[in-house]
């Protein structure tokens, strides 16, 4: 599998650190319920499709990507930059 | 302040001057740095950090991510010129002058040498002379400046050095070698 980096091009997936869910939304600094943060931390849809997923590029620029990618056939859809560089790299 | 220790190679007995085999289509130089400094600068700083690098004077300033560069100078004290200028609000100045050891390869077959092992496209299209790209070699990370045609100079992490020299000699020695 192939990712394209919106900073360095194309490169092989070995170069990218997967990061996990990015769909998945860390629960407010005030929300004390264990079971909202254990649902954060440990439940997932795991979606046969469509999945939309966070890389970072460890060894190249370190951007962090969110990729959208088909678990089942693995065709990547799109790979967007993510963090306070984001508006620069599009 | 205590003086800076002195440099040394990572690479010591492994990079002796030394042929392997009859040709030399392929030849390899290590080469420590004398100031090697990253600058990353902020979101909103890029173009003011951008203006103070392109005042610096014997240097080579290689772009290695969003708003970050790495920079070889000739002089010691690129450190602290760039610590004076690029004040906190503009970015962050780290100095990488013994972290980094530079493996230098040239030679006819020195492109096909470093793509017989990183996942990258060394075409000019993709890879200019002049350009610098970022790329891994079993997990070893290199930052990859093309000086000409068929001429490298890899900026490779010192504690791994040794590791990523074995392999570049053996990639090397196939097509003839020189250390020099
Ligand atoms: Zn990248």
């Amino acid at each position: 599998m192939r990712l394209t980096c919106p900073y360095c091009g194309s490169r092989d997936h070995q170069e990218f650190t997967y990061r996990g869910d990015a769909t998945a939304v860390r629960p407010a600094l005030n929300n004390t319920s264990i079971d909202d943060h254990n649902a954060y931390i440990f439940d997932r849809s795991n979606p046969d499709g469509v999945h939309q997923e966070l890389w970072n590029h460890t060894s190249g620029c370190r951007t962090h990507l969110v990729v959208e990618r088909n678990t089942v056939t693995h065709e990547v859809l799109s790979c967007k930059p993510v963090g306070p560089f984001a508006r620069k790299l599009k | 302040m205590v003086d800076a220790p002195e440099k040394q190679s990572p690479l010591r007995d492994l990079a002796m001057p030394r042929q392997i085999g009859t040709e030399a289509n392929v030849e390899l130089t290590e080469r420590l740095c004398d100031s090697l400094v990253q600058v990353q600068a902020w979101p909103n700083s890029v173009g003011k950090v951008e203006k103070i690098l392109k005042t610096l004077k014997r240097c080579v300033t290689m772009p290695s991510g969003p708003g970050r560069w790495l920079i070889e100078g000739e002089e010691e004290g690129l450190e602290e010129g760039l610590r004076r200028e690029l004040t906190d609000d503009l970015g962050a100045v780290t100095g990488l002058t013994h972290a980094r050891v530079v493996i230098s390869i040239s030679g006819p077959r020195a492109t096909r040498v470093l793509a017989s092992g990183i996942a990258l496209d060394f075409d000019e299209s993709n890879f200019a002379v002049g350009s610098t790209q970022l790329a891994h070699h079993h997990e070893i990370g290199l930052t990859i400046h093309r000086l000409a045609e068929d001429q490298f100079d890899l900026y490779v992490f010192t504690s791994l050095s040794r590791s990523f020299w074995q392999w570049i000699e053996k990639a090397s020695a196939e097509y003839g070698c020189r250390i020099v």
